[in-house]
């Protein structure tokens, strides 16, 4: 059944002040722009969703206008903060006792909009219209609620990169995230309210009740307050959890005396749940019998969900439903049961947003005519409270500060986001070379050398805005927030999917940003643009006094060395991963039809280093796409930075000049605003440009892309990984060294090029 | 899981265990029983044992011609000479009584056995450990445990192919009950669900060949477990009863309870239950006994049908079997089983009884101690006068009935001489129905019928004694065989089954 909405039941009712005062800073943010609203009413929690715009600060830079002498300063070009508009999609959870408070809030929040209509979905739908509609003054709008349900879980599957996870209770991680898959359909959706919905998804409009059960979370509830005499859905749980099912239910060895080896049963499995109650003249405890009870739904249900996707043939079974929500108890019993039936081969998978599916989909529903599903949508982790912030066992700490509200904020990208075509195997392409959340050890380490830049990131967000007198408080507000996340993460390393360095570094852009410090480099990147473009053409001239096989070798080492400070030198071969003779031996053959090279730095990198590189590509033939991020992060060129250098050197370099007029050399926007890359989701005409230009060669520098992140990517074109590594502790986890350095070239096998031989890590 | 035999729950409370078994309707022809096997449950003992019976059969034999001249007296004007000959034939027993009486019966059998080779005794179900020692003590001979999970199939195999009229299927709101299937030629492959404590779906495909393909742990022991807590009801019996009494409506919460009507569009009607015993989860009041229990049924009855058609579906079966105690001679049970797999296969599977599902296990441990007597290579035929009716012991059923049996109940089947196969001729095998009426679908042909029955026994009692002139009891026994016809009758017309 469907009515995961009628019982949401975890969070409770009577610990709250129902009276409470909104923080209009961080709950129901940006209302006054809000302009299409949906709400979804369970039976004890709601949750909102709208849809506004939010003004952002943007860092833009622009190249002096030749013919004007006062332009002719020794900058290169202007930097201007703008404001600009972008769309955001806000989801708030609540408790039903407060539903009345924060209609009353969004109704003096609400400035300017010309919504009539708020799309509603839910069992409590029906109870609460008349309060909305008078609240508000909005026309209530009912809508399915199983269509609504699949509607949002298909968007964010589809947007929210770790949305799905694994749960293993006795693993080192708890939650193990998985990767999105390019396809998503076809799924089985196991909907587990007050009974049960089997719901077959086959693409975006297309779904079957193709079975369910009357046995879910409203007989776990109602079996157990009979037996328990305990009213509460959360306290059965917890007297499920101390209880011993063996007292209670009757197991094969009660009857056999031990296995029942010719029928494959082992001695402790569950003959008959309850089955000692029916003869034994003896009271049995509350927690012992709430045991059994989770055990007896627990292993039903997943038993009934194994049979529909083996009759169906689908592997991705996804749970949700208050009974499962946020319950480690329930997800652990659930996928024990999963595991047992299907020795393995079904893995019981669920969603970080569950809660907000019905909302989200209320709100698709109501937004048809914008194509929500035209945008590609990214999890902003300012605004999103983690995964089980409002769970009562989790971290105390946590509830007490966001009270009982969860959010959950969605900004649209610019730019649709798709794979990049040049990827081996798409659906096991996992960006991320270390998984914090697995890893203890490299988690702390990493939790603490964020925690240890925060004091200079925070100086130099604020000394990026030297004119504006309140930067210093908004940067101590960046920090609080940020301080938090990290807080959060220790606790939870999970609440934001599989946490890793390119999460880390992508939070704090995110907060950053939240905090109006678009581009806190903006000013670094120019002077050291400045600068490095003074050098250019004596690198070149240099370069070309070089024998070929020495020029060869030099354009290597000017890339490592644009990614090293000025003071260190380049460690001497062979280096900690070094496949240079493979690539030499490569370079003495045939020209590669087109390069796409992913740029890091600003400065000596990407003008020394990247651009000489680039310019014998040229020379050699073949043609280079230059792909930089889409927005700031740190100090890495951006786009809009990278065309007026790239102007600037063309102007000084015929080769350079001929490759733009040619068309030999196009600039893309990757799409990202992180100092990492995820091949996965990467500008659609950046796919559309390598696609076209057959490329043959991808190049990914820095140690954000190409350590961090795509170590092990494993790309069905020749590939060069090149980076020097600037951590110790990273060094030594790969087994070198501080300023190690990594070239790794690499050919797909059984792909028949030159010297085929790829190296890795010894 | 299996454990039919754990918990079969008729009553071990209101029967006097220090009864006088009557030597004539029980434990039968035990003066040359040869092999014996025992199928002890939770509460009821099922004990096979095979015997030889000594028969008068009629002869027929033509006059020789060539002793026409020499014996004068040959020389009549008759065809042939009639003799009645004494033949020995095997037949099978099987008696069900309650464990309560098994130290009686055990005595009994001491008494009785004559001659005897036998010096092993099968068993099969949970309780043949418990009794082992006493049987081996009392009868003197050695317990030999047999698998019972193969000794069911086994017997379900036997009957399936033996009994023509075995499997049914039940219709509560129909005019006859139960509808009888003819035996299909080929019994495989098929479905078992074997509902006891818990609940064991086994997928049988030839005599040997069978695989626990699921189960579940909701079960009747679930029912019962969970019926007691809830009802303070300790009697299996007792809360079937109460639940067929109860209104589930008040306890489930229905799909109308939460949308106010149906959910069109996933096609779900307003009457159906979305969440079992969900209304108590947040009302504040007292659900009567009666209530809880109809609930608890209906939730495990549609679950195990549920998990059957799945199974079935996934292993492409269309024939489903339902056994185990929470099953056996419980029209409740069958028709919430039945109307269940109706639900979810919208009539693709039926639901399939077996009337002598209670001797499965019994039937297959005797058959297991028996291989070398091929008994699989015979065909057998259920001796009418000597086995009692389906439900005979159904406490609903016929209380007259149940006090005259005890709780004994029986069944006897007769080897037949010649194996018996299909005409080769016959057009579909299958669907091939010997009888023109079906009497028990038929009640106004029924009733005539038996009427008619009734009204000729006077004369075929009166041509029995006439066919018999020279000897003088023939009439006593002949009374006797009134008496038995008409009370097998008069059960006919209680029970057209």
């Amino acid at each position: 059944m469907a009515e995961c909405v009628r019982v949401d039941s975890s969070t409770s009712t009577h610990t709250m002040d129902k009276s409470i005062t909104l923080p209009p800073d961080e709950i129901f943010r940006n209302l006054e722009n809000a302009k299409r609203f949906a709400i979804d009413i369970g039976g004890s929690l709601t949750k909102l969703a709208y849809y506004s715009t939010v003004q952002h600060k943007v860092a833009k830079v622009r190249s002096f206008e030749h013919n004007t002498k006062e332009a002719a300063s020794d900058k290169l070009y202007e930097i201007s903060v703008q404001e600009e508009v972008t769309a955001r999609l806000h989801f708030i959870k609540f408790e039903n006792a407060y539903i009345e408070t924060c209609l009353d809030f969004i109704k003096d929040h609400l400035v300017n909009t010309e919504t009539k209509v708020i799309k509603a979905t839910g069992g409590g739908a029906h109870k609460f219209k008349e309060l909305i509609e008078r609240k508000l003054g909005l026309k209530v709008d009912k809508e399915d609620e199983m269509t609504c349900l699949i509607k949002g879980c298909n968007f964010v599957l589809r947007n929210i990169p770790h949305e799905a996870f694994v749960y293993a209770k006795h693993a080192d991680s708890e939650f193990r995230f998985q990767t999105t898959h390019p396809d998503i359909f076809p799924y089985l959706l196991v909907n587990i309210g007050s009974g049960v919905s089997i719901v077959k998804v086959e693409s975006e409009d297309k779904f079957e009740r193709i079975g369910g059960s009357s046995i879910g979370g409203g007989t776990f509830w109602g079996l157990g307050a009979l037996l328990t005499k305990t009213k509460r859905f959360d306290e059965l749980l917890q007297l499920a959890s101390k209880g011993q099912h063996t007292s209670v239910d009757m197991l094969v060895k009660d009857i056999y005396g031990g296995s029942y080896g010719s029928l494959g049963l082992t001695g402790d499995l569950i003959a008959s749940s309850f089955g000692k109650s029916a003869t034994a003249d003896k009271e049995f405890s509350k927690e012992d019998m709430a045991k059994s009870l989770l055990h007896m739904i627990s292993n039903d249900i997943g038993q009934l969900a194994c049979l529909y996707a083996k009759l169906h043939n689908l592997s991705r079974v996804y749970f949700g439903g208050f009974f499962i929500r946020g319950h480690p108890v329930t997800m652990h019993t659930i996928t024990y049961s999963i595991n047992f039936f299907t020795k393995g081969e079904v893995q019981a998978l669920f969603l970080r947003h569950e809660g907000y599916l019905g909302a989200i989909g209320a709100f698709l529903k109501g937004a048809e005519e914008d194509n929500p599903n035209q945008y590609s949508w990214g999890e902003n982790y300012a605004g999103s409270s983690g995964l089980m912030s409002v769970s009562p066992d989790m971290n105390p700490m946590q509830r007490a500060r966001s009270g009982t509200f969860d959010m959950l904020e969605m900004d649209r990208l610019e730019r649709q986001l798709v794979n990049l075509p040049l990827l081996q195997d798409p659906s096991s392409y996992i960006p991320d070379t270390v998984d914090l959340t697995e890893d203890a050890l490299a988690r702390e380490y990493w939790l603490y050398c964020f925690e240890e830049a925060l004091d200079g990131v925070v100086k130099r967000a604020v000394a990026s805005q030297p004119d504006i007198p309140e930067a210093t408080e908004r940067a101590e507000k960046f920090r609080q927030k940020y301080r938090h996340k990290l807080q959060t993460l220790r606790h939870q390393p999970f609440a934001y999917g599989s946490l890793t360095v390119r999460s880390l570094l992508d939070t704090r852009e995110h907060c950053l940003n939240e905090f109006n410090f678009p581009d806190p480099y903006s000013k670094i990147k120019q002077r050291e643009n400045d600068v490095a473009l003074k050098y250019y053409q004596k690198a070149v001239k240099s370069l070309e006094e070089l024998s070929w096989e020495q020029r060869q070798f030099a354009l290597v080492r000017g890339v490592l060395a644009g990614n090293l400070t000025p003071s260190v030198p380049c460690e001497q071969r062979p280096w900690l991963v070094d496949s240079y003779d493979q690539w030499l031996e490569r370079l003495k053959g045939p020209p590669h039809k087109c390069a796409l090279f992913f740029v890091d730095n600003s400065g000596v990198d990407i003008i020394l280093g990247v651009m000489p590189f680039v310019r014998e590509l040229l020379s050699r033939g073949t043609e280079v796409v230059l792909a930089s991020n889409s927005g700031p992060a740190l100090n890495d060129v951006t786009n809009g930075e990278l065309q007026i250098l790239t102007e600037r050197i063309a102007a000084m370099d015929p080769v350079i000049q001929a490759g733009l007029r040619e068309d030999r050399l196009t600039l893309v926007q990757s799409g990202s605003s992180s100092p990492c890359l995820d091949l996965s989701r990467l500008d659609k005409v950046l796919a559309m440009v390598v696609r076209e230009r057959q490329t043959d060669l991808v190049i990914i520098e820095g140690m954000g892309r190409a350590i961090h992140t795509n170590y092990y990517a494993m790309l069905s074109c020749e590939s060069l990984k090149m980076a020097v590594i600037k951590n110790s502790w990273l060094a030594d986890r790969l087994g070198g060294k501080l300023f190690s350095v990594v070239f790794k070239y690499e050919v797909p096998a059984g792909k028949p090029s030159q010297d085929s031989a790829a190296l890795t890590p010894s | 899981m299996l454990l039919s035999s754990t918990v079969d729950s008729t009553s071990t409370h209101t029967m006097d265990k220090s009864i006088t078994l009557p030597p004539d309707e029980i434990f039968r022809n035990l003066e040359n029983a040869k092999r014996f096997a025992i199928d002890i449950g939770g509460s009821l003992t099922k004990l096979a044992y095979y015997s030889t019976v000594q028969h008068k059969v009629a002869k027929v034999r033509s006059f020789d011609v060539l002793f026409v001249s020499v014996s004068q007296e040959a020389a009549s004007d008759k065809l042939y000479e009639i003799s009645v000959q004494e033949e020995v034939t095997a037949r099978l027993h099987f008696i069900k009584f309650e464990n309560a009486y098994i130290e009686t019966c055990l005595d009994f059998i001491k008494d009785h056995l004559v001659n005897t080779e036998t010096k092993v005794i099968k068993a099969t179900g949970g309780g043949a450990h418990k009794f082992k020692e006493l049987i081996e003590r009392k009868l003197g001979l050695k317990v030999d445990k047999e698998d019972e999970m193969t000794c069911l199939i086994k017997g379900c195999n036997f009957v399936l192919r033996n009994i023509p009229h075995e499997a049914f299927v039940y219709a509560k709101h129909a005019d006859s009950e139960f509808r009888f299937q003819t035996t299909h030629p080929d019994i495989f492959p098929y479905l078992l669900v074997n509902i006891g404590s818990g609940v064991s779906i086994v997928k049988v495909e030839s005599e040997d060949k069978f695989e626990r393909i699921g189960g579940s742990s909701i079960g009747g022991g679930t029912f019962w477990g969970l019926g007691a807590l809830l009802t303070k009801t300790k009697r299996f019996d007792e809360l079937l009863q109460l639940a067929s009494k109860g209104q589930h409506t008040s306890v489930d919460m229905l799909v109308k309870d939460i949308y106010g009507g149906s959910y069109g569009s996933l096609g779900l009607t307003g009457d159906l239950i979305a969440s079992s015993f969900g209304k108590s989860a947040t009302a504040d009041k007292e659900f009567s006994k009666e209530d809880m229990a109809k609930s608890l049924l209906h939730m495990i009855s549609n679950d195990i049908g549920q998990l059957a058609c799945l199974y079935a579906k996934l292993h492409n079966l269309s024939r489903v079997y339902f056994g185990g105690f929470f099953i056996r001679g419980h029209p409740v049970t069958m028709h919430t089983i039945t109307y269940s797999i109706n639900f979810f296969t919208k009539g693709e599977v039926q639901a399939l009884f077996l009337r002598h599902e209670g001797y499965l296990g019994a039937i297959g441990a005797f058959l297991k101690g028996a291989e070398e007597d091929n008994p699989n290579q015979y065909s057998w035929g259920e001796n009418y006068a000597g086995s009692s009716g389906l439900m005979s012991v159904s406490p609903d059923m016929n209380p007259m009935q149940r006090a005259r049996s005890g709780t004994f109940d029986m069944l006897e089947m007769d080897r037949l001489e010649r194996q018996l196969v299909n005409l080769p001729l016959l057009q579909d095998p299958s669907s091939y129905i010997p009888d023109t009426v079906d009497l028990t679908e038929d009640a106004l042909a029924r009733e005539y019928w038996l009427y008619c029955f009734e009204e000729a026994l006077d004369g075929v009692v009166k041509r029995a004694v006439a066919s018999q002139p020279d000897i003088p009891e023939a009439t006593e026994r002949a009374e006797k065989f009134r008496q038995k016809y008409r009370h097998k009758l008069q059960t006919l017309r209680h029970q057209p089954l």
